[in-house]
């Protein structure tokens, strides 16, 4: 029977053995689980043999790969252990069934074990993933928020050491439109939530419609963008829009979003150096890619709210966005300043609710020759 | 081969004293200093390609020096970090060391390594391990004072401190109290060993220290 000559390698636990434990070849036969030191019982040097008889053997499983049998003699004296494939079918086999129950409950907890560590592991991995959404959000918004605790002369640093490479085909500073511009800022600056912010505001040729501010203040129009207005005062609304953004921290907050979790904590604990590098870069990319349509509306309403204060006509903005619509529409990439903030209707809608629930006032207009200013521009 | 180890616990090393023909192992840039009539020749650690996985995978180096000599002559043998070494007989039984344990051994023992499991790898025991087996002596280190305890039923270990243990030994991972002082009591994850078995364990923790390095950078 070439079945009973198999022999397993485990290991023995015994007193007499030097150090209490050894390697040994195991075999189960006659009626007997066996096992013989690999390399002698080091005491007295002599091949000895240990042998738990199978009707008395109290089976148990564990070890490092949670497979292991462990076999114990009745008085708990002989421990022999392996881990090897064959090893319990040998047992129930050379056993004719008295080890059958034993061997079963010991599969039983094996599977029992499992399903457990399973179950605990898919609700650590849904645990994880849990916090990894809420820590998202909830950091996300941690960062706009704490943008609010910087001193606004981080958003002045980000954009001035941003713009230069932006106002390259610029106007003269005595230059009618880039009066004009001035004036309005001005007028406007006041009325501001940071009426000490360093406002600069530059003309730059180029037909396209659009204009666009940093943070800290620096702004830049487009001449194509004054020609297009049909008034002062809907190039005071846009303006106004610009700055609002610039006072409301939104390049900040797009900055601290994008660079994310790493800013957040950096900004709460208020080591922003690192971050000025980072910060110019990405205040350049993020004011030509759009801010969030809720960025947008603030933008929209505290410019209303700052053209009211300075006695300009708030409804102006909602005019010059229409008119854009209206006429260039159709034609993407002209009419960027549009494009690049979405849902136009929505905007213009909730500029009219508001500029309706201000308390009428006389406005007063711009008194400028507007016509020939857009006529001074190439 | 006579062999002690000196200056326990912090900053022990071994001596190994050779006769002609007489053959230690040990990891590489474990040589501390050594009589001029010892030669040295270097081997990968197995074939190439379990010497590189011992290396990535078990923190052991990719090379092993063998130390031998022709006449007399003795080895002093270290290891990078402070810390008690110790010593194991084998007798055709099996160790598992922690990576980055192991020192050396005699040419008889027989070292592979191991899948840990996520389990270990959790318990910050890493995923892989070293297995030592065969007959003859190894020498490992640890960081801090190096302890052992026979198991017989469930004992618990804190992440980081287990160095090595007998394959009889079972390893669960459980939290160290309810999920709150477990979070806020600083120990987090713990394991739990189950026996029977032999384990080593270290008094001071790898991450431990990091930790408190950290802590105080500022």
């Amino acid at each position: 029977m070439s079945q009973a000559d198999e022999t397993f390698t485990g290991g023995i636990f015994h007193q007499s053995i030097q150090d209490g434990r050894a390697g040994a070849n195991i075999r189960v036969v006659r009626g007997e689980v066996i096992a013989e030191p690999l390399y002698g019982n080091s005491a007295n040097g002599e091949q000895a043999a240990f042998a738990i008889p199978l009707r008395d053997v109290q089976l148990d499983m564990g070890g490092a790969s949670g497979k292991m049998i462990f076999c114990r003699s009745a008085d708990k004296s002989l421990t022999i252990f392996c881990e090897e494939k064959g090893f319990a079918k040998a047992l129930e086999r050379e056993s004719a069934g008295q080890l059958s129950d034993q061997l079963k409950s010991l599969k039983g907890s094996l599977r029992k074990e499992n399903r457990r560590f399973m179950f605990w592991l898919s609700v650590s991995c849904v645990a994880l993933l849990l916090f990894c959404v809420v820590g998202y959000y909830g950091l996300m918004a941690a960062a706009r928020t704490a943008v609010h605790a910087l001193p606004t002369s981080v958003d002045e640093q980000i954009g001035k050491a941003a713009i230069q490479s932006m106002i390259v085909n610029r106007l003269p500073s005595d230059h009618k439109a880039s009066e004009l511009v001035k004036q309005i800022v001005n007028r406007l600056k006041p009325h501001s939530k940071f009426p000490e912010m360093g406002f600069e505001i530059y003309v730059v040729e180029s037909d396209e419609v659009n204009a666009f501010a940093l943070p800290g203040g620096q702004m830049v129009v487009y001449t194509g963008l004054i020609k297009n207005a049909d008034s002062p005062e809907q190039l005071a609304g846009v303006i106004a829009h610009e700055m609002s953004h610039a006072t409301l921290r939104h390049g900040l907050q797009a900055i601290s979003q994008s660079i994310g979790v790493v800013a957040a904590i950096q900004l709460m604990v208020g080591d922003v150096g690192g971050l000025l590098a980072i910060g110019t870069q990405v205040a350049q990319q993020s004011v030509m890619t759009s801010y969030s349509r809720n960025a947008e509306t603030e933008a929209d309403l505290e410019g209303a709210r700052m053209l009211h204060a300075a006695k300009i006509d708030p409804k102006a903005m909602a005019t010059f966005f229409a008119k854009l619509k209206h006429e260039h529409g159709d034609i993407p990439g002209v009419v960027s300043w549009l494009s690049t903030h979405p849902q136009h209707e929505d905007r213009i809608e909730s500029i009219n609710k508001y500029t309706d629930s201000l308390t009428p006032i006389a406005y007063e207009p711009l008194d400028v020759d507007f016509k020939a200013i857009q006529d001074s521009l190439n | 081969m006579e062999a002690e180890i000196r200056n326990r616990p912090a900053f022990a090393n071994l001596i190994v004293n050779l006769q002609a023909g007489e053959k230690i192992v040990a990891e590489a840039d474990a040589m501390a200093s050594m009589s001029s009539s010892i030669e040295m020749s270097t081997r990968w650690n197995g074939s190439v390609f379990s010497a590189l996985a011992r290396r990535y995978l078990g923190s052991e180096s990719m090379f092993v020096n063998e130390f031998t000599t022709s006449s007399t002559g003795h080895v002093v043998l270290t290891q990078p970090f402070p810390g008690d070494m110790a010593c194991i007989e084998l007798q055709g039984n099996t160790m598992f060391l922690q990576p980055g344990a192991f020192i050396a051994c005699e040419p008889s023992v027989n070292l592979g390594l191991g899948w840990a499991g996520w389990r270990s790898y959790f318990g910050g025991e890493g995923l892989f391990r070293l297995k030592v087996s065969g007959k003859g002596r190894v020498w490992f280190g640890a960081y801090g004072a190096i302890f052992t305890r026979d198991i017989q039923d469930e004992y618990i270990v804190d992440t980081g401190h287990l160095v090595a243990y007998e394959p009889s030994i079972n390893i669960r991972l459980g939290l160290a109290g309810g999920i709150f002082s477990s979070f806020f009591g600083g120990e987090g994850l713990v394991t739990r060993v189950k026996g029977p078995g032999k384990i080593y364990m270290q008094s001071r923790s790898f991450d431990g220290l990091a930790a408190w390095t950290n802590s105080h950078l500022y």
